[in-house]
């Protein structure tokens, strides 16, 4: 395995006093890898991201990304959110977004739209893309940033049905060509060995972590999801 | 045909208004994409506080305007910051005690007080020299920052979030920014007066983007919307005796209308497609 790029020791945290939405979790990632965050609605999984991003801080334990605090590590990182919340009338082209967020981009941007294959969208208002379009200009605003780590929330949250999982084969495949270390968040228990090296189940508590084949036991899954969801369910 | 500007008040108003039109409309085009237009508002009426009080200790009613302006803007920012309670509360309690401090100081001095009514309309006649270089040396800084901090303070506008995963630090970011509203509307308060100012910060952003397609060509409108609003109101203020504030202000919403229904009949005679 590779060496670890992401600590979690002993994370809690909660929004209001005496109200843990995540409590006492530990693991780390690999370098290189894709890793999962998989858990039910309500469960934390955005909230420890968004630790990891560096966007909270944890009420008790430590994030360390690259050995530091993930504030001082801006720079390495790439944060795609599930959702982006802004004022859909905001009069700003695709292109203009990519180069306001990335000082000094030129025509790597459209070099990263055309990997993405959103060329055409270049002189968009970013408040008239659908979901999915959205999504993909995110990613591209987290890779012209060179990350060494790509955070991603629920990113498949605004992709049509059926659409999951070759958005999925995208991101291994950005992996692939970039060189990054994955994070992510998602629902798609079904997918999850398809996709990642290693899987965190989380409902506040950690429940597993691992590899997918190991981890990701029929009696983790029922303990996440509860007893009508299972494995074979998932994969039908 | 401009004769109007061989009188040395109306020289001084221009002068005044062609810088301060552009500023306005250049943090306007950020303030209403953030939701800020009550903010500024809010502003222009506690700054009455700072001029009751400067009439109080004599000093010259613009600078306590402005001090008290900017101390608002950062308490606002602060109370948003650090307790739970929302933005429009915060600036609905704050404005309303400035403007009642300063309404009980007022009518604890004795006779007429013409900077209060000049503050609370705007007078062109009361512009002094003075004042325009406080106007023109604190826009240029203004402006100046504002261009240096374009890409910062347009990712901050549309999202802190991303601005944060950009490497901005957006809580100083957010701080300065307020600061740098709450200057510039005090400093619009002496052309178009507290009740009025926050018109020429939300109309010509507000009109600019009914017709604009990019984020560059949003400001470049405010900023073409703005100028003709100042000087089509002064002008009309002056061949019609009207008060100037009152027709910049009309000025801006004539516009407005203007191109809101040249934009309707382009729409429907099939000319532009919807954004």
């Amino acid at each position: 395995m590779n060496t670890n790029v992401i600590e979690v020791n002993n994370v809690s945290f909660g929004y209001e006093k005496g109200n843990e939405v995540v409590k006492d979790v530990s693991f780390t990632i690999p370098e290189k890898s894709i890793t999962m965050l998989i858990g039910p609605n309500g469960s934390g999984k955005t909230t420890l991201l968004k630790i990891m991003v560096g966007l909270l801080e944890p009420t008790r334990g430590d994030v360390k990304v690259y050995g530091d605090k993930p504030k001082n590590k801006r720079g390495n990182v790439g944060y795609v959110p599930q959702k982006l919340y802004f004022d859909q009338t905001f009069p700003i082209t695709v292109m203009e977004f990519l180069q306001f967020s990335h000082k000094g981009a030129g025509d790597d941007v459209i070099e990263a739209l055309e990997s993405l294959g959103i060329r055409e969208l270049s002189q968009s208002l970013i408040g008239t893309l659908s979901g999915g379009q959205l999504q993909r200009v995110l990613i591209v605003r987290s890779l012209l940033g060179k990350p060494k780590i790509l955070f991603l929330d629920e990113p498949v949250s605004g992709i049509d049905v059926g659409g999951e999982q070759s958005f999925y084969e995208l991101i291994k495949d950005i992996q692939k060509k970039h060189n990054v270390t994955v994070v992510m968040v998602s629902h798609e228990v079904h997918l999850v060995s398809r996709i990642a090296d290693q899987v965190i189940c989380i409902n506040k508590e950690m429940l597993c972590s691992g590899e997918p084949e190991k981890a990701l036991l029929p009696e983790v899954v029922e303990k996440l999801y509860g007893k009508d969801v299972s494995l074979y369910k998932h994969h039908c | 045909m401009f004769e109007i500007l061989q009188l040395e008040f109306m020289q001084r108003a221009f002068i005044a208004g062609i810088i301060l039109a552009p500023l306005l409309s250049v943090l306007g085009s950020f303030a209403t994409l953030r939701k800020m237009s009550f903010f500024a508002d809010g502003i222009a009426h506690a700054s009455l506080l700072g001029v009751a009080l400067a009439i109080l200790v004599g000093i010259t009613p613009f600078n306590g305007a402005l001090v008290v302006g900017v101390l608002f803007g950062a308490l606002v920012f602060l109370l948003e910051r650090y307790t739970k309670l929302a933005s429009d509360a915060v600036i609905g309690i704050l404005f309303t005690t400035g403007l009642a401090l300063g309404i009980i100081i007022i009518s604890l001095q004795p006779g007429y007080q013409p900077d209060l009514i000049s503050f609370l309309f705007g007078n062109i006649l009361a512009i002094t020299w003075g004042n325009v270089w406080v106007i023109l040396l604190l826009s240029v800084i203004i402006l100046s920052v504002v261009f240096f901090l374009f890409r910062q303070i347009t990712l901050l506008s549309l999202s802190e979030e991303l601005a944060w995963t950009s490497g901005i630090s957006t809580g100083y970011l957010n701080l300065f920014f307020y600061i740098l509203i709450s200057i510039s509307v005090v400093l619009g308060v002496k052309l178009l007066g507290i009740i009025l100012v926050s018109a020429l910060l939300i109309t010509p952003p507000v009109t600019a983007k009914l017709i604009t397609h990019s984020f560059r060509s949003y400001i470049f409108f405010s900023v073409v919307f703005s100028l003709l609003a100042f000087i089509g109101g002064l002008f009309s203020s002056y061949y019609f005796d009207f008060p100037s504030g009152a027709s910049i202000v009309v000025s801006a919403t004539t516009i407005f209308v203007i191109i809101l229904i040249l934009k309707t009949l382009f729409y429907a005679q099939g000319f532009l497609q919807k954004k």
